[in-house]
């Protein structure tokens, strides 16, 4: 089932801290991790889906998604983030519901290219134990 | 309350008694405050007669000293029996103004409590005719209905509490069964499990009343964090109560904490993110020129989010009771509950203490 680690995402994250897309000028507080602009083709947002490890998806601005990517941080992973724009809303939850096959609200996890969850899931499985593990096996964690 | 129709006092002056007769007004209007439906208009009227009457009254009071040397004893004697007459029909009138207003105030209470009892029945389904529900009270009336509901609810939960609690202490006394003590365990926990749905509701109705904690002691909303107890507090407290332990329970409790510690700092910092940007929203623009309607209902847009915070904080003291349950067995998790509940008892006792103890005068 594991396969390799895309080398794209690989690099980033051996990088370390912050490293930035070309396509994504703006500076903005996502509570850290990379961050990336998606834009409106289906394909982008699977792409991104695909190509790393740990990505969350959130609103712009979302304290929620701020308390996942923090959350993430503490543990030591670098997660991609993706902050969405209010117009491209819409077209980026059907997308990902397209790919992950059910309803999907912000924020949401996606690990090793597959539906992780919201931040409830994200909270129970850090609880018991079980997120450590999971996130290890995705490549997202080293140690 | 009573009103004598006829009352017996002494006239200054004079030193005789004078029969008062008493204008039976507020006495008729004592009978129509049993029927709830006062016609407001007619309170209105009957208190600005009163307010006149008290007036003149005491206007009267001013003038009779000059009459007093320049006539004769027996007009003198007219004057000052009228005037003491005055004096008391006035003092009789602002006690009655007073027992009416207190009579109008605890109507007003039972009115709102009738109220909110027949919203509570409409939520539960029965049908009560739906004159009174959002047209007449308004939003702060469905509000007010579910916090009223909400205290109820705590108070019976408290109750039920207090039972269990009982329940527990004598179990472990005794020597119950371990399917017996599981029992109470998993009861226990339920009954916490049902606080936060009831906390989630109320929430959704004021998630500033969840927020400030209002339904609990003093002592305990100083230990306060989004709602409720920090669960990584809670553990250090209790971890001690339920020793011995065996090595791989310890480093599981030691594990839970931690994570405990991370998901707080995570859903704190977020807190503090929610804070920032709701005041960028509420300051954004020129202030100064008195004009923030935009501003304040996109702030109040970006507020929502605490409902999110507090089901979140409540979510995780439920993932973590959750867990605790798993590692211990079950003599110890009944110790833990019961631990528990006495530490919440120190607490409410502690508030009280606070609030009865001898303070320096101000």
């Amino acid at each position: 089932m594991q396969e390799a680690i895309p080398y794209k995402s690989h690099m980033a994250a051996t990088a370390g801290g912050r490293s930035r897309l070309h396509n994504s000028p703006e500076r903005a507080d996502n509570g850290g991790g990379r961050r990336l602009v998606t834009n409106d083709s289906e394909t982008s947002v699977r792409k991104l889906v695909v190509e790393n490890a740990v990505i969350v998806f959130g609103r712009r601005g979302c304290c929620m998604s701020h308390v996942v990517n923090r959350l993430l941080l503490g543990l030591g992973v670098n997660p991609a983030v993706c902050e969405v724009d209010e117009e491209k809303e819409e077209a980026v939850l059907n997308e990902l519901s397209i790919i992950s096959g059910g309803g999907i609200q912000f924020p949401v996890v996606f690990v090793g290219g597959k539906l992780f969850g919201g931040l409830d899931r994200v909270m129970s499985t850090h609880i018991t134990g079980e997120l450590v593990p999971i996130l290890k096996e995705a490549g997202a964690l080293w140690l | 309350m009573d009103f004598p129709s006829t009352q017996f006092v002494p006239s200054r002056a004079m030193g005789t008694y004078e029969p008062i007769h008493q204008i039976g007004m507020w006495g008729e209007n004592f009978k129509s405050i049993s029927n709830p439906n006062i016609s407001a208009s007619v309170i209105v009227d009957v208190a600005n007669k009163l307010e006149n009457e008290s007036e003149t009254t005491s206007h009267e009071m001013l003038v009779p000293s000059s009459k007093h040397d320049q006539e004769a004893s027996k007009p003198f004697d007219k004057i000052q029996r009228r005037l003491a007459q005055n004096r008391e029909a006035a003092r009789k009138s602002r006690l009655r103004k007073k027992a009416y207003v207190q009579q109008l105030e605890n109507s007003r209470l039972k009115l709102i409590q009738l109220e909110q009892e027949l919203e509570r029945s409409r939520q539960q389904g029965l049908y009560v005719g739906g004159g009174l529900e959002a047209g007449h009270l308004g939003i702060s009336g469905a509000v007010n209905s579910g916090i009223a509901a909400f205290e109820m609810g705590y108070e019976r939960w408290m109750e039920e509490q207090n039972k269990q609690i009982c329940e527990l202490r004598s179990a472990l006394n005794a020597q119950i069964s371990e399917i017996e003590l599981r029992i109470l365990v998993e009861s226990g926990m339920s009954h916490y499990f049902e606080l936060f749905r009831m906390k989630s509701s109320v929430a959704k109705a004021d998630v500033f009343y969840v927020m400030s904690g209002k339904w609990k002691t003093s002592a305990e909303r100083f230990f306060a964090w989004i709602g409720g107890f920090r669960p990584s507090e809670l553990l250090k407290v209790l971890v001690p109560q339920i020793d011995p332990l065996t090595d791989q329970q310890i480093l599981d409790v030691c594990n839970l904490k931690q994570s405990c510690q991370q998901a707080e700092d995570a859903l704190s910092q977020g807190m503090e993110k929610l804070r920032e940007t709701v005041s960028a929203t509420l300051a954004s623009g020129q202030m100064g020129q008195g004009t923030y309607v935009p501003q304040v209902a996109m702030a109040m847009e970006k507020l929502e989010a605490l409902v999110c915070f507090v089901n979140q904080a409540d979510h995780l003291r439920q993932e973590t009771l959750q867990q605790m349950s798993y590692i211990l067995t079950t003599r110890q998790a009944a110790r833990g509950l019961l631990a528990l509940g006495e530490y919440i008892h120190r607490l409410q006792a502690l508030s009280n203490l606070w609030a009865n103890h001898p303070r320096e005068p101000a």
